[in-house]
């Protein structure tokens, strides 16, 4: 008896599948961090997305069909990001979003290239990862030599003389501090007085400031991520030592300054692309209140919001090009799609799927901690 | 010259921490051949009930910010000990006849079980505890500037770990827990409740660690759920320069790896600060295997 119900479901399900293809839904990867030590991103990425992409069906989807969001943890470490990047190719996704750190990145494109499955990354900026050539690979950050022409550009209008130059050994951090370095030595009239890294994850670094603080640099920019940003600027201010900081782009966190302390962070300077809260567009404006009606508090940092940005273009491109062909979707992101109102601002790509524009803008941290975009030039 | 002693006592300061949590690798080991990987975690777990102490019950404005952050001390160090204890019932006692390599993998997998478990809790951003609790004032002495909370850790480091000594050697269960290290057949046969003695040495061990993670989240502040694993690993490094097993040497360990790695960022490099500690660990392991302090095998802990 068992046996025949069995024989009969599996009959009817063999009937229904057929039927079940012709409504699917459109699958969207979304490969983000959620446990490790940039988890706090990964699942601001996740509501972000899961966010515009609720937003999206309820406008009734794209070409009559709805979306759907798989996600896979990448934990932060490119190991497990080609683990789930191998998973999400056999998900039958036609595109993905992600994912945030640049070495973590760069494990899994030659694995969603080969699966001809178009890649969206929000938060990898270094400069290797679109020169490679691969077809179906885009993203919505802007490179490190970018950054590095603006940081150079600022520490010389400020007219600062001795420059102290601060990583952590990343290959984005170095990356950027080399970047820098180079441009401030072409235009020159700025000495580089320290050009050292940090061990990042560790809690005291007065061991490094008072380093430092013994080559009496007239600023330090250092290329690092927030949590050592927030440590440096209090420890600093523990010793009493009142130099200029600038931060890089991946110091654009709001618990910069909770780590810190307000004392600490005021008069901080970095860079970064313009967050959702700066921008007058109606799209951004649109998404903020969304984003916190739902989870009543603002996004965490312009990387997350950038793979709102990703799924934005994905769809949109599915849209355009009528189909869910990879080729045809590449070709419309790389000539066709032009200044997209996404939520930080417009969005095209170059044939090498970078996004295009100068992104970069100078924030300052006011008296009452809050980010102040600078007036640009 | 000046630079010279202000980096040393930034080093002892870091090496008291170090101490204060080589001394749970080196108890557990001492008594049960076992290097617990989980203990950073739990070291994240003190930082973390302080966090939860500090926000939830204000007591500060009641009876004072030192009476409430001695109470708190007390009660965080009661909790991590419980937290040790049933992470021995659950994760080590059943592998206690296994191969000593499976006790080994479970410390791990418990390591990733209460990490994560502490993010699912709280959260994976980064928590702060709340600013100004205690007076931070900087004392200047002889042209150096230390901040008094500094010196503060490391005499509180040092004056627990006193305290751990005494107890170790003058008291009737310290006898005990020695017995037991030398030899958990001997020690039964005269007496001792091996299985008691290895849940005190699971108290006193994560205990210490959550007292550093408390001491930790005052001073710098800053909280993730993955703050346990750098120190975990420095600690362990520090355990087995100072000759791991033995108690003294997990003090001289913590702190000379903290002044090894304050001096080493000064006059070499700062990126290879942990190259040279782990090349003087090296060389230390080469010249005395057994650690500096390590030569009396048969009195372990």
């Amino acid at each position: 008896m068992v046996k025949k119900i069995l024989l009969f479901t599996l009959c009817l399900s063999l009937f229904y599948i057929p039927m079940g293809f012709a409504k699917s839904k459109i699958k969207i990867g979304l490969m983000c961090p959620q446990t490790g030590s940039w988890a706090s991103e990964g699942i601001d990425m996740k509501k972000i997305v899961n966010l515009l992409a609720e937003d999206i069906n309820k406008k009734g989807g794209v070409l009559g069909r709805k979306i759907e969001i798989i996600d896979e943890d990448d934990g932060g470490d490119p190991r497990t990001a080609a683990l789930a990047a191998n998973k999400l190719c056999t998900r039958g996704i036609v595109a993905v979003i992600g994912t945030y750190g640049s070495s973590v990145t760069e494990a899994t494109q030659n694995i969603f290239n080969e699966n001809k499955i178009i890649q969206i990354a929000n938060g990898s900026t270094a400069i290797r990862l679109t020169e490679k050539g691969y077809k179906y690979f885009f993203r919505t950050c802007p490179r490190d030599d970018e950054q590095g022409r603006v940081a150079a550009k600022t520490i010389k209008k400020f007219g600062f003389k001795r420059v102290a130059i601060l990583h952590d050994n990343t290959t984005y951090a170095k990356g950027l501090a080399e970047e820098a370095k180079q441009n401030l030595e072409k235009m020159g009239g700025v000495k580089i007085v320290f050009f050292d890294a940090l061990t990042p994850g560790e809690r005291d670094y007065t061991t490094i400031l008072t380093k430092l603080q013994s080559k009496k640099p007239d600023v330090v920019f250092f290329t690092g991520y927030y949590p050592e940003a927030g440590l440096l600027l209090k420890q600093k201010k523990e010793m009493g030592w009142n130099v200029p900081f600038i931060g890089g782009d991946a110091t654009n966190n709001p618990d910069l300054v909770k780590i810190a302390g307000l004392d600490a962070a005021k008069g901080f300077y970095f860079l970064s692309p313009p967050v959702p809260q700066d921008l007058d567009t109606p799209q951004a404006k649109a998404f903020l209140k969304a984003y916190q009606a739902k989870y009543h508090a603002l996004p965490g940092s312009v990387w997350a919001v950038l793979s709102g940005d990703a799924l934005l273009a994905i769809v949109k491109a599915i849209d355009g090009s009528k189909s869910t062909d990879p080729d045809k979707m590449a070709y419309y992101l790389h000539y066709k799609l032009k200044d997209m109102p996404g939520l930080t601002g417009k969005i095209s790509f170059n044939e090498k799927g970078d996004r295009v524009g100068d992104l970069y803008r100078v924030y300052k941290v006011d008296d009452k901690g809050n980010f102040v975009l600078q007036p640009k030039d | 010259m000046e630079l010279f002693f202000q980096q040393l006592t930034n080093g002892l300061a870091i090496g008291g921490i170090y101490a204060l949590i080589a001394l749970g690798y080196t108890m557990v080991y001492g008594v049960l051949k076992l290097i617990n990987f989980a203990h950073g975690d739990l070291f994240t777990l003190g930082a973390y009930i302080g966090f939860t102490l500090l926000t939830s019950m204000n007591l500060i404005g009641k009876i004072g910010p030192l009476p409430t952050l001695f109470l708190f001390g007390i009660i965080i160090m009661g909790l991590v000990g419980i937290a040790g204890i049933v992470l021995e019932r659950i994760a080590y006692r059943p592998l206690r006849s296994a191969d000593r390599l499976a006790a080994v993998v479970s410390a791990l997998g418990a390591s990733i079980v209460i990490s994560n478990s502490i993010m699912l809790i709280y959260g994976a951003r980064f928590l702060v505890y709340p600013h100004h609790i205690l007076p931070n004032f900087t004392i200047n002495l002889l042209g150096m500037k230390i901040p008094f909370m500094r010196i503060a850790m490391l005499l509180l480091s040092i004056i627990l770990m006193i305290i751990l000594y005494l107890f170790v050697q003058k008291t009737r269960i310290g006898t005990a827990i020695r017995a037991t290290a030398i030899d958990h057949g001997a020690a039964r046969l005269m007496g001792i409740d091996v299985n008691k003695i290895i849940s005190v040495v699971f108290f006193i061990g994560p205990a210490l660690g959550g007292a550093a993670g408390f001491m930790v989240g005052l001073y710098y502040g800053q909280l993730n759920f993955m703050m346990g694993w750098m120190y975990g690993l420095k600690a362990f490094i520090a355990a087995v320069i100072g000759g791991i097993g033995n108690i003294p040497g997990a003090m001289l360990g913590g702190l000379l790896l903290g002044v090894i790695e304050a001096l080493g960022a000064a006059y070499i490099s700062t990126s290879w600060k942990d190259a040279i500690a782990f090349f003087v660990l090296i060389i230390i392991l080469i010249v005395r295997p057994t650690g500096i302090l390590g030569e009396r095998v048969a009195d372990k802990i």
